[in-house]
């Protein structure tokens, strides 16, 4: 018998204690000082660090950003080891099309895109992905071997479908700019119901489009609404193959934010109450009173209720449980085939697979590498799976992953010398059905009195393009009115 | 005892077709075109019994004698010619030569066999029946041989045991025809001792006929291998045959010493010469010092710096003196500065300039290797160049990968260089291609250094010149995010070898 070789590790990275003291109003000190600024920002991730970006650049330097945890980046936080820098959640960023204009200037900021064209050691290097089915790997990940012709008849007219949605100019990203009342019956059904209502009821077909749920919303397609459904493939128009990546994924973006943002970023710093009294704001944190003109709200909604005096409780926002694992390889696996992938899927997993580390690199040889393993518990209510998310050890994870793994690597274990585990019970909004047309959101997206809502999940779902978009408007709305005053 | 005669029969038919089948195979095996190797061996082989049965009537007397010795003969010869071929593929020129002789002397030594036969049993039986019954018997056999041939003998025995057996065959009929004509046979014990020593050689060589094609399978693809190491990145092969010294690594060959002097000449002298004073020169693959070696026929080169993968390799070919002898010591000189280091992060953070760049590796078999072959990369090499500076690039062959060339020549361009393709034939490689870029207009030298045995100024334009079947073709560059070459030169290749 084989002795498997030790592997350490833990879980990291752990936040939901500090979510679980306002969930059950644990008592904080009262404030020792007040500090006065223009404008406090809630929430270090993309949403929070982006509004800071506006700021700087427009010149505007009033404000703070307070960050919860002891690292800036939220779902685009990065780790790094001896081998490898590695993602801890997001891990690219798709090719901007041209209505994401604030993504686009992002990326000229940060040399990302230079007189129009995308620095190619920013895009996916080949092979980009890959799928495990019927025993053996496919380069892509939409199925394209062993289809019926039933399955290519109606993968053929789903795509014709999207491309008629596409033409409407209506889904977009952000989704702000084509965002039209119009399409609201397609947010009152499921995307399931939807697939159903245009017969496409084909099996390797649903398989995908679970997939892809999973994917960007942590959902299967029963618990997504139709219009996010098609958002996620009627919205992007890429110009380049990407999509654009690194080996800390959305982290290097986070890292060079910090490069221009830090000094206004203040960690460990948890909000624990936010009061309106007039034009003003007050933002409790530690023992530290700031007071406000504005307040952007870049933290997930869903916090806003236990720390907002007088905000009553959401009601559309849902949340999918994650699970994300970094697990340093010493070796890689025997039947790796000779030209591993950026991201590889296996089908028969519930899992979303992994992605390399040390894809992106300049060598032409690798001998260790870092693995990022991406696990949405979509399937079943998000209370049931956030519980058992959180009520299991470390090692029922490790054993999970290692069963998963070997599907497609059954010398994973030999492999293996190390498995940081990050467990997030509200890893990204679900975008369920209803909610993004819900009248909550639309209040929450208005931008009024001196509380403005920034995070991604207020568009309804969580991608970096949201986030960016949603940070820099608030950015642009509290200059604009500070202006004024 | 007339069934007997007639399994004798069957069996030699048998054994003649075998020995047959063998060679056609064993030629188209190794020599390829299976339709010339059967059709002219079966021709040979026919018209070799045709010359057998006409000698058979200069045979008068002792014909049951003759006809054992010509069994035993047949065993030998036929037995060990599959093994024999081998070797002789492997170790020797005359491969046809031995191969058409040996189907002769089997040829007529079947065509012996049964005009023979016939004689011997003529008192026996009626004419007609002898006949009859002697080409039905040898028609089952070769019925027999040439279904066992394929279904059993090649997939389970080889080419070379088959053979073997039934060599062992005949030699067993020589045994009990010397019981079946005891009463037409003087001297049968002399004779029953040659029939056991042929079936004991023949024995032997079937048990150790693994330990001969293997000792000859080793040797057709390539000569004696003198060494072989599976370093950390590669497995490195070295073979020898006369002066002929060849480097494989990963089974890919790298150069032949017999003309490996046309490869580094055109690589080197067409760019370097070009540069009015070349100081600091750049060498990127290269571990065999071969390139250096050319390069270091310029005096007013100050330094050149090699970066290569593999610190195993350009050890060896820093200390090994049959090696050092090829590349004339280059590692040793003090103006080279070897760095074992991977080409594309080294050259993304170095920030030397270099007058001439040589980037020498090897194809883009695989997205690693691809790498190496992108508009990213070439941009970052770019920046090393001087003002004057030129560089040169590995490109594959034109001819056998013709898109994958122009692919690569496309990539260079779309990095912002001026490109200057050109070609070479080098026996060992077939017609092989190079790809000179700059930031400037590229202008032919007029002089070069002495002593060059391929390179010569008048020579020259000729290799910048494409005929029309390695003519440019319109292709898109080879990127990090779209890595197009590896698929077209796989597809090249396997256009190639199919």
């Amino acid at each position: 018998m084989k002795t498997e070789p030790k592997i350490a590790g833990g879980f990291v990275n752990e936040s939901f204690q500090q979510g679980h003291m306002l969930r059950d109003r644990a008592a904080f000190p009262p404030a020792k000082r007040v500090e006065k600024t223009k404008v406090v920002i809630v929430g270090g991730g993309i949403a929070g660090l982006s509004a800071a970006w506006r700021f700087q650049k427009r010149g505007f330097h009033d404000f703070v950003l307070l960050e919860m945890c002891d690292q800036a980046g939220g779902n685009a936080r990065w780790g790094e080891n001896e081998v490898t820098a590695y993602p801890w959640a997001a891990h690219y960023l798709p090719v901007p099309g041209r209505k994401a204009v604030f993504v686009r200037e992002l990326c000229e900021d940060l040399g990302v895109l230079k007189d129009g064209k995308w620095e190619e050691r920013y895009l996916c290097f080949t092979p980009q992905e890959r799928l495990f089915l019927y025993g053996r790997w496919q380069e892509g990940i939409e199925p394209a071997i062993g289809l019926t012709q039933k399955d290519r008849d109606q993968f053929r007219r789903l795509e014709e479908q999207i491309h008629t949605f596409r033409e409407t100019e209506k889904f977009t990203v952000p989704m702000e700019v084509g965002f039209s009342e119009e399409i609201a019956n397609l947010d009152r059904v499921s995307f399931l119901d939807w697939l159903r209502q245009q017969r496409l009821d084909s099996k390797i077909l649903h398989w995908y489009m679970n997939y892809c749920c999973r994917d960007d919303y942590g959902a299967m397609t029963d618990q997504t609404s139709a219009w996010a459904g098609i958002q996620y493939f009627a919205s992007r128009e890429p110009e380049e193959k990407g999509p654009l990546t690194w080996p800390e994924g959305n982290g290097w973006i986070v890292r060079r934010l910090l490069e221009r943002v830090g000094r206004y970023v203040r960690t460990d710093r948890m909000v624990h109450k936010i009061t309106q009294a007039g034009s003003s704001v007050r933002v409790f944190a530690g023992d530290t009173e700031y007071v406000a003109d504005f307040a952007i709200f870049a933290a997930p909604t869903f916090l806003a209720p236990y720390l907002v005096e007088g905000m009553a409780p959401l009601r559309s926002f849902e949340y999918s449980p994650w699970l994300t694992a970094n697990l340093t390889l010493d070796r890689l696996p025997k039947n790796y085939g000779t030209d591993p992938t950026w991201d590889s899927v296996c089908m028969e997993s519930p899992t979303l697979g992994y992605v390399d580390a040390t894809h992106q690199t300049l060598r032409t040889r690798v001998d260790r590498t870092v693995w990022t393993f991406y696990w949405a518990l979509a399937d079943g209510p998000a209370s049931q799976n956030r519980r058992m998310l959180l009520s299991s050890d470390w090692n029922y994870w490790k054993e999970a992953i290692f069963h998963d793994l070997e599907r497609v690597h059954p010398d994973i274990r030999q492999c293996v010398s190390r498995i940081d585990i990050m467990r997030m019970g509200h890893a990204m909004a679900r975008p369920t059905v209803g909610s993004i047309f819900s009248p909550e959101r639309k209040k929450l997206k208005e931008l009024r009195g001196s509380l403005l809502f920034a995070n991604s999940d207020v568009s309804g779902f969580s991608i970096f393009e949201e986030a960016q978009y949603r940070g820099v408007v608030a950015a642009e709305h509290a200059m604009q009115r500070l202006s004024k005053n | 005892m007339g069934i007997l005669l007639f399994i004798t029969v069957l069996l030699i038919a048998a054994c003649g077709l075998i020995y047959e089948l063998v060679a056609s195979t064993l030629a188209s095996y190794l020599l390829g075109d299976s339709i010339l190797q059967f059709s002219t061996i079966i021709g040979c082989y026919l018209f070799a019994m045709g010359i057998g049965s006409a000698l058979s009537r200069y045979i008068n007397r002792g014909l049951a004698y003759r006809f054992i010795w010509i069994e035993l003969l047949l065993g030998v010869v036929g037995g060990f010619s599959s093994a024999l071929l081998f070797l002789a593929f492997a170790y020797s020129q005359g491969f046809q030569f031995l191969m058409y002789a040996l189907v002769i002397v089997i040829g007529v030594l079947v065509g012996l066999e049964i005009p023979l036969l016939m004689r011997i049993i003529r008192d026996r039986y009626h004419f007609r029946d002898v006949v009859a019954h002697v080409l039905t018997f040898d028609y089952l056999g070769a019925l027999g041989a040439s279904l066992l041939f394929p279904i059993l003998l090649v997939p389970h025995l080889g080419l070379v045991r088959s053979a073997m057996l039934f060599g062992i065959l005949n030699a067993a009929v020589a045994l009990w025809s010397t019981f079946i004509f005891a009463n037409q046979i003087a001297r049968t014990t002399v004779l029953r001792i040659f029939c056991v020593i042929v079936l004991a050689a023949l024995c032997i060589g079937l048990a150790q006929a693994r330990r001969i094609t293997q000792a000859a399978e080793d040797n057709i693809y390539a000569d004696e291998i003198i060494f072989a190491r599976d370093t950390h990145y590669q497995h490195i092969v070295l073979t020898r045959f006369k002066d002929d010294i060849r480097l494989f690594l990963n089974s890919h060959l790298q150069f032949s010493s017999r003309d490996e002097y046309r490869y580094h000449e055109a690589l080197i002298h067409p760019g370097l010469s070009a540069i009015a004073a070349p100081r600091r020169v750049l060498v990127l693959g290269g571990g065999d010092g071969l390139a250096v070696r050319e390069i270091l026929k310029y005096p007013q080169v100050e330094s050149v710096t090699l970066v290569d993968l593999d610190p195993e390799m350009t050890r060896l070919f820093s200390t090994n003196a049959m090696l050092t002898g090829l590349n004339q010591k280059s590692f040793l000189s003090p103006k080279v500065h070897v760095i074992n280091g991977d080409a594309f992060p080294w050259v993304d953070t170095n920030t030397d300039s270099f007058d001439f760049i040589v980037i020498d590796f090897p194809d883009p078999t695989n997205y690693s290797l691809g790498k190496l072959y992108t508009t990213a990369f070439y941009k970052a090499v770019a920046r090393h160049l001087s003002e004057q500076g030129l560089m040169v690039v590995q490109s594959t062959s034109p001819m056998f990968a013709r898109d994958s060339f122009w692919c690569i020549a496309e990539t260079i361009k779309q990095a912002g260089m001026m490109t200057y393709p050109y070609h070479v034939y080098v026996p060992s490689f077939g017609e092989w291609g190079f790809v000179l870029a700059g930031h400037h207009e590229y202008r032919m030298p007029t002089t070069l250094p002495t002593g060059l045995r391929f390179v010569d100024v008048k020579g020259m334009p000729a290799l910048f010149q494409f005929p029309p079947d390695m003519a440019p073709l319109s292709m898109q560059p080879n990127r990090l995010n779209d890595q197009v070459l590896v698929h077209l030169y796989d597809q090249d290749w396997k256009d190639i070898s199919h």
